[in-house]
């Protein structure tokens, strides 16, 4: 468990299964974590090990993002089941907050060049685990 | 009985996680412990003494250290609030015990040493020691207690050693408000803003004329808003006003939220009077200055200037819960007791050092009242949620914090009347009992002569009982004795049930 030499805040947008397991490991780790969801029944989630903020309201709207601190993070996760909410939340944080690094998940491999097209790095996990699968027929075929 | 071993071994797992962080804290005491022997530098014949604190605290910490060592945590598993409690009432019992040696050392039986101890850890402030006669380093030791009592023994250790990630163990203490979103950075801003707080205090009062000793043992006590003096008479003996300004100055510190202190700290003075806690400790401690000008201190005193610093002292010393005295209340009437019955009640801010029944919940349940009657003139259908503002953040009032809030202070409000029906039965008259309790419970230290050295033991055992449960706010005391009970037999293997 290194503890980090600056404390680096990352805001992360979106509790569900994915947001809500790395905000746990995050905050386990040292960082500085705000986790924002539209519904408080979603923070419910969250792992014991968390000791981060949790920001009820919609992330598209930018009073909500101010009091998440946004201006000052190092870093956005946007974690959304909606593409293009990804895709609205990570271009507010880019432009308008001016975040250093941001990051969103895509699950349609379509609107990957769309995200990199506005400088914002993108997770597919469409993309991921149909790579893992590949990869497993791959090996039953080797052997 | 396959599945019970299955249990068993998953507790098991889980008590080595406990005990580990447990230990944690216990070493931690043990320092403290230790740490007034240090004052043999200025008090080198007061060996005797000395070398009991460091007898009792080098044991206690290298005791906790081989548990510490016998036990590997397991980081991945973070801690649940029940486990928290747990470790929160076993670490507590052990600094109150721990603590209590020096104190048999110095001559109280083991009851008196108990409860100056709780009332130190508590930072209550009602004591059983003649300050006068006894040694400097129990003066400071039950100074020190306070201070580390008023921050939070789980504060302190998560801010100086690794220890679980997880906000459990600082909610298990009551300490849950975090300044920044990691518990580590927050527990380390929390210290260092306590004790800038403390070493200003410290400057400040020996300015003001006091000596270095008073002045440090005075500025811990202050901050930790627990009210332990080095002065029979308490303040009252200075009896200069600066003195009693500087003092009021750190109590208002000591008892306001750390979130508001630290947005003050930040420069952000609006938000910190936006904060509800902020207006209430305003109008209250205006009427209750009032009050007691009004119908006590003009009577008492001579001087406009006399009667109006008396009032205002000893109103801000009982809403802070710390305590300090600059006059004996037993000559005060029945009006201002109760005035001060109230402040007490009332207590500090939520998220400071203070106890009490927390003004947050006070402002809470005003806003639900008037909440409750402007209901029935909206429509049926209308969504109007109360707002309130903490520290920097505004928060939305729902059903569960009047739920929380309200149990919370039915059960505050009995165990106050229950206790001091108790003492009632020792033979104190209606009036002392209910201003006595409310002081022990709301760990204030304000006494109208109920608590001394010819107090029985059963007596002060019943005020021990309300200083914990009144400091560690009932449900963590309930849930980790309770937790404790039912996993116990499982752990020993004395039942057979899975």
């Amino acid at each position: 468990m290194a503890e980090p030499v600056k404390y680096i805040s990352v805001v992360i947008v979106g509790c569900g299964r994915l947001g809500s397991q790395l905000a746990g490991q995050l905050s386990a780790d040292g960082y500085n974590v705000v986790i924002v969801d539209q519904h408080e029944k979603a923070f419910k989630l969250l792992p014991s090990k968390f000791s981060g903020f949790c920001i009820t309201g919609d992330a598209t709207e930018q009073l909500v993002m101010q009091s998440a601190n946004l201006e000052n993070a190092d870093c956005l996760m946007a974690m959304t089941q909606k593409d293009t909410l990804n895709l609205m939340v990570a271009l507010v944080a880019r432009v308008i907050f001016s975040v250093p690094h941001v990051i969103a998940r895509v699950y349609d491999p379509q609107y990957e060049d769309l995200f990199s097209s506005y400088q914002i790095e993108t997770i597919s996990p469409t993309k991921l685990s149909s790579q893992a699968f590949l990869q497993k027929i791959q090996e039953y075929i080797d052997i | 009985m396959n599945r019970h071993a299955q249990y068993r071994s998953f507790l098991c797992s889980r008590y080595r996680n406990i005990l580990c962080y447990t230990a944690l804290i216990c070493s931690l005491i043990g320092l403290l412990i230790a740490l007034p022997v240090l004052l043999l530098l200025f008090f080198p014949d007061e060996w005797g003494l000395g070398r009991v604190f460091l007898l009792t605290g080098t044991s206690v910490f290298f005791g906790s250290l081989l548990i510490r060592l016998m036990f590997k945590p397991d980081l991945d598993n973070a801690l649940g609030f029940d486990e928290g409690a747990v470790i929160v009432v076993l670490s507590w019992t052990v600094a109150i015990i721990a603590g209590s040696v020096p104190f048999v050392a110095s001559g109280l039986n083991w009851t008196q040493a108990v409860f100056e101890t709780t009332s130190g850890w508590t930072t209550t402030g009602l004591s059983v020691v003649d300050v006068a006669s006894v040694s400097p380093l129990i003066l400071f030791f039950r100074s020190l207690m306070q201070l580390a009592g008023g921050a939070g023994l789980a504060i302190l250790m998560l801010s100086a050693l690794t220890g679980p990630a997880g906000v459990s163990l600082t909610t298990a203490e009551g300490r849950q408000d975090q300044l920044v979103p990691n518990v580590r950075q927050s527990t380390r801003l929390v210290v260092s803003l306590y004790f800038s707080y403390v070493l200003v205090g410290i400057l400040a009062l020996k300015l003001a004329g006091m000596s270095w000793f008073d002045a440090i043992n005075h500025s811990f006590c202050a901050l930790s808003t627990g009210g332990f003096s080095t002065q029979p008479e308490s303040i009252g003996n200075w009896n200069a006003f600066h003195v009693e300004l500087v003092m009021m100055v750190l109590m208002l510190l000591g008892t306001t939220n750390f979130l508001v202190s630290y947005a003050l700290w930040k420069g952000k003075f609006r938000l910190a009077l936006r904060n509800a806690e902020t207006h209430l400790l305003g109008i209250v401690a205006l009427l209750s200055v009032a009050a007691l000008f009004w119908s006590t201190t003009t009577q008492l005193y001579a001087g406009l200037s006399q009667q109006f610093r008396a009032a205002l002292f000893q109103s801000i010393s009982a809403l802070s819960t710390t305590g300090y005295t600059t006059s004996d209340l037993r000559n005060w009437d029945d009006s201002s007791w109760l005035v001060i019955i109230f402040l007490m009640l009332i207590g500090g801010g939520v998220g400071s050092t203070a106890g009490g029944i927390k003004q947050f919940r006070i402002c809470v349940l005003i806003k639900g009242i008037s909440w409750n009657i402007k209901r029935f003139f909206l429509p049926a259908g209308s969504i109007n949620q109360p707002v309130i503002w903490v520290g920097e953040n505004r928060k939305v009032l729902t059903d569960e914090h009047f739920r929380h809030i309200g149990l919370h202070v039915f059960l505050y409000i009995t165990i106050w009347l229950l206790g001091s029906y108790a003492l009632t039965l020792y033979g104190h008259s209606f009036a002392q009992s209910f201003f006595e309790y409310a002081s022990t419970i709301g760990t204030v230290g304000l006494s109208v002569g109920v608590t001394s050295i010819h107090a029985s033991n059963s007596q002060l055992w019943v005020q021990i009982l309300g200083m914990v449960l009144g400091r560690l706010e009932f449900w963590v005391v309930f849930l980790g004795f309770l937790k404790l009970g039912r996993d116990f037999p499982v752990l020993t293997g004395a039942t057979g049930k899975s």
